[in-house]
C-alpha cells in the first residue's frame, strides 16, 4: 500500500491562536480514517487547512499529498489534484444554478488534467448515473447552490458533488452534524459507495453514530491540536461509552495500551 | 453658464419656419429654457454626484439631422428576434426590418409631426409639466425640446398585442464629438400591449452624446414592457429620460442594463394616474475603468391601489462610479398604494464608489412601503467554497457577480433574452483588484 497523505508535525493558527500543535497522520490509498475529538480540539481546522482556506495559517510542519507539497497549492489546485472537502456548513450561493456550478467545477478539473470538457449532454448523463447510485432525486439540480436547502439536503448535495468530482482524497467535516437518522443513512451509504482502493477518506465526526454506517479502518482521537490516540473501529465505541473526559490524566496511556493491543491482535 | 452650454445655446436651430405652430411653441420654450439655464451642473440637486466633465473636455457640437453620411459599418445585431426592428443612426430611423403588425403604427417623428397623428401633440406638450421639481436640472430635456424633429412615433391600437419592437440606436464615428437629440413617443390605447426593446451600441469607439427622451402614455389596462440595454463605448455619453403616464390598471415594466458607456444618466419617471396601475422598474449596472452610471428613478402615485416595485443591482470595480437615486411619492388620496424599493451593490475595488439614496414621501393612508439599499463586498466564504471545487478565484468571483446581476435579467421572465443578456453581463463583468 502506498502512502497517499502524510502530515508531519502540523502546526496551524487561526486569528493568532494556535489550534493545531504538531499533528501527525499517514493515510494510505483505499483507507478511511475517522477523526474524533472534543469541541475545540482542532477537527474542523484540519479540514480547512488541508483545503487551503484563507485565515488558516500553517506555522510549522508539512503535508505531502501523492508526493507533492499540498500546502504550497492554491485551493483550486488542491481540488484539481483531487482533494475534496465536504463542508460542515455548505455555503449558499444565491443565483448560481447547482448543475451549472458543478459542471463548471468538473470542467475546470478536467481542463487541469488535460481532458476535454464535458458538454451539457455528457454532463447530464454523468449526473443521472451518480444520482441513481446515491439514491438522490434530481430536485436539487434545478435550484441555486445550497440556497434554501434543508440541513439534510445540503449534506446530500456535498456527497453528490463528491460523487461527480471523484476526488482522490475526501475530507468529510462533520457531515453527520444536524442530520436525522434517515439522512445520516443516505449520506453514509453515499460515502460507502465511493469507497475504493484508489481513494482515501478522512471522516471528521463528533459522534460515533456515523461510524456505525461508515466503518473506518482507523480511528484517531484529536485533542488540543494533536492526535493523542489511534486505534481500530472499536476505539470509537469506547469513546462513545466513556466520553472524552478520561483522555486527560493518564487516560491516553490506557487508551494507547488498548490500541496497541488491538493492533497487535487483530 | 459654462462655455459648453453657451456654445450649444448659440448653435440651436432657427424656429422661424417650423410647422405646425404648436411644435414651434414647444421648440421655442425649450430654447428659451436652455438659454436661461444651460446644461445641468453639480449645483442642481439631481446632478450632485454626476458632473459633465466628460462632455466638457474637448467641447461638443450639436448635431441636427443625419448630416454625416453613414460609414457603412455594420449596425449592431439585435439581442433578440423581433416583429419589427428599427435601426437608428444619430437619432434618426435608418432602416426598418420586418413586418408592421395590424394595429401598430410606426412613423419617423419627423413625419408624425406633420401628419396630425393621434395624441402626439398632447403627449409632447405634457413633458414640461411632468416633473414636480420643475425645470431645475432639466437642461438636456430643454435641449431635446429645442431641437425636436427626429425620433420615432409608436401607436398601438386598442386591444392589439404588437409584440416586440426593437430600436437599435447607434451613432456615427466622426473626428469630433457630436450631441444627438431624439424623441420616442409611445401611445398604447386601452388594452394594447407592446414590448419595446432599446439597444444602444455604437459600432466603433466614439465620444458622442446621445440625448434620448422616451414618452409613453398607457391607456386603461395597457401593458408596456420596456427593455433598455446599453453597451456603448468607453467614451460615449448616453443621457436618457423616460416619462410614463399610466391609466387605470395599466402595467409598465422597465428593465435597464448598463454594461458600457463612459458617462450614462437615466431618469425614469412614472406617474400612476389611474387606480390599480403597476410599475416595475428594474435595472443592473456593471462598471469598471472610469465609467460613471447614474440612475434616477421616481414613481408618483396619484391614484388608489397602485403598485410600484423598484429593483436595482450594481457591481462596481476599478474607479467606476454608480449613482442610484430612487424616489417614491404617494400623493394625498393614493390610498392602498404598495411601494417597494430595493437597491443592492457590490464594490469590487477600493477606488470604486457607489452612492445610493432612497427617498420616500407618503401623504396617503393604508400604504405599504419598504425600501432597502446596501453596498457590500462579495461573500469570501462563497468564493472559497467555489475554489475548493476547482474554480479559479477569478472564475468564482465572476460567477458570483454575474449571478448577482442575473437576478435582474431573470426578472424579464424571458429565458431566451434573459440568457443572452446574462451572457453579455458575464463577458464584461468587472474584476476585483
Amino acid at each position: 500500500m502506498s502512502i497517499m497523505l502524510k502530515i508531519t508535525d502540523l502546526h496551524a493558527r487561526v486569528a493568532g491562536k494556535e489550534i493545531l500543535k504538531g499533528l501527525n497522520l499517514e493515510l494510505e490509498a483505499g483507507e478511511i480514517h475517522a477523526i474524533m475529538g472534543p469541541n475545540g480540539a482542532g477537527k474542523s481546522t484540519l479540514g480547512n487547512v488541508l483545503s487551503g482556506r484563507e485565515g488558516y495559517e500553517v506555522t510549522q510542519g508539512e503535508v505531502i499529498f501523492n508526493g507533492k507539497n499540498l500546502l504550497e497549492m492554491e485551493p483550486e489546485i488542491r481540488a484539481c489534484e483531487g482533494v475534496f472537502l465536504a463542508f460542515q456548513y455548505p455555503v449558499e450561493i444565491p443565483g448560481v444554478n447547482n448543475t451549472y456550478f458543478l459542471r463548471t467545477a468538473l470542467n475546470a478539473q478536467r481542463k487541469y488534467r488535460g481532458e476535454e470538457p464535458l458538454d451539457s449532454v455528457g454532463f447530464l448523463r454523468l449526473v443521472r448515473e451518480k444520482l441513481e447510485v446515491l439514491h438522490i432525486g434530481d430536485e436539487l439540480l434545478h435550484r441555486a447552490v445550497n440556497e434554501g436547502f434543508s440541513g439534510g439536503e445540503k449534506k446530500r448535495n456535498e456527497i453528490f458533488q463528491m460523487a461527480v468530482l471523484e476526488p482522490t482524497l475526501a475530507i468529510l467535516d462533520e457531515t453527520d452534524s444536524g442530520l436525522d437518522i434517515d439522512a445520516l443513512k443516505i449520506v453514509a451509504e453515499g460515502v460507502n459507495r465511493l469507497r475504493s482502493k484508489d481513494r482515501g477518506m478522512i471522516v471528521v465526526t463528533h459522534y460515533q453514530r456515523l461510524l456505525d454506517y461508515i466503518v473506518p479502518d482507523k480511528v484517531h482521537v484529536l485533542a488540543d491540536g494533536k492526535l493523542v490516540a489511534t486505534g481500530g473501529a472499536e476505539l470509537a465505541l469506547k469513546l462513545e461509552d466513556q466520553g472524552y473526559a478520561w483522555l486527560e490524566d493518564g487516560g491516553i496511556a490506557t487508551l494507547k495500551a488498548d490500541a496497541t493491543a488491538q493492533t497487535a491482535n487483530p | 453658464m459654462s462655455d459648453l452650454s453657451a456654445q450649444l445655446a448659440s448653435s440651436l436651430p432657427e424656429n422661424a419656419g417650423v410647422q405646425p405652430e404648436w411644435l414651434k411653441v414647444i421648440r421655442s420654450a425649450g430654447a428659451e429654457q436652455f438659454r436661461a439655464r444651460g446644461l445641468p451642473t453639480r449645483k442642481d440637486e439631481a446632478w450632485k454626484y454626476t458632473g459633465l466633465g466628460a462632455l466638457d473636455k474637448d467641447g461638443i457640437e450639436l448635431a441636427s439631422g443625419m448630416t454625416i453620411p453613414y460609414s457603412g459599418k455594420t449596425h449592431p445585431s439585435p439581442l433578440a428576434e423581433s416583429q419589427l426592428q428599427l435601426d437608428l443612426l444619430d437619432g434618426q430611423i435608418l432602416a426598418q426590418i420586418g413586418e408592421v403588425p395590424a394595429g401598430l403604427t410606426v412613423l419617423s417623428l419627423t413625419e408624425a409631426l406633420t401628419s396630425e397623428v393621434k395624441g402626439l401633440q398632447a403627449l409632447l406638450e405634457s413633458l414640461a409639466d411632468k416633473h414636480p421639481k420643475g425645470a431645475a436640472g432639466r437642461g438636456f430635456s430643454a435641449l431635446n425640446s429645442a431641437t425636436l424633429d427626429s425620433g420615432v412615433y409608436i401607436h398601438v391600437a386598442a386591444g392589439t398585442d404588437a409584440g416586440r419592437l426593437c430600436l437599435i440606436w447607434s451613432t456615427s464615428q466622426v473626428d469630433k464629438a457630436l450631441l444627438f437629440n431624439s424623441r420616442v413617443c409611445v401611445i398604447l390605447e386601452q388594452g394594447a400591449k407592446l414590448e419595446l426593446l432599446e439597444q444602444f451600441e455604437s459600432p466603433a469607439e466614439n465620444a458622442n452624446t446621445s440625448n434620448v427622451i422616451v414618452q409613453a402614455e398607457l391607456g386603461e389596462a395597457a401593458d408596456l414592457r420596456h427593455i433598455r440595454f446599453q453597451q456603448e463605448s468607453e467614451s460615449a455619453v448616453l443621457i436618457t429620460r423616460t416619462e410614463v403616464s399610466q391609466q387605470l390598471n395599466s402595467e409598465y415594466a422597465y428593465y435597464g442594463f448598463d454594461l458600457g458607456g463612459g458617462l450614462v444618466r437615466h431618469d425614469v419617471h412614472t406617474s400612476i394616474v389611474g387606480s390599480g396601475a403597476k410599475s416595475a422598474i428594474n435595472g443592473a449596472y456593471l462598471l469598471d475603468g472610469k465609467r460613471h452610471v447614474d440612475n434616477h428613478v421616481r414613481v408618483d402615485h396619484f391614484a388608489t391601489g397602485g403598485i410600484s416595485d423598484q429593483y436595482f443591482r450594481g457591481v462596481a470595480g476599478g474607479s467606476g462610479r454608480a449613482v442610484f437615486n430612487t424616489a417614491v411619492c404617494v400623493h394625498p388620496g393614493a390610498d392602498g398604494t404598495e411601494a417597494r424599493q430595493s437597491n443592492a451593490n457590490i464594490l469590487l475595488s477600493t477606488r470604486a464608489e457607489i452612492d445610493t439614496k432612497p427617498e420616500l414621501e407618503i401623504y396617503a393612508d393604508e400604504v405599504i412601503a419598504s425600501h432597502g439599499a446596501t453596498v457590500g463586498q462579495l461573500d469570501e466564504l462563497a468564493v472559497f467554497y467555489m475554489r475548493s471545487r476547482g474554480l479559479t478565484e477569478q472564475a468564482a468571483r465572476q460567477l458570483l457577480t454575474t449571478a448577482f446581476c442575473q437576478s435582474v435579467s431573470d426578472r424579464l421572465a424571458d429565458p431566451v433574452l434573459g440568457a443572452v443578456i446574462a451572457q453579455r453581463m458575464m463577458d464584461v463583468m468587472p474584476e476585483a483588484d
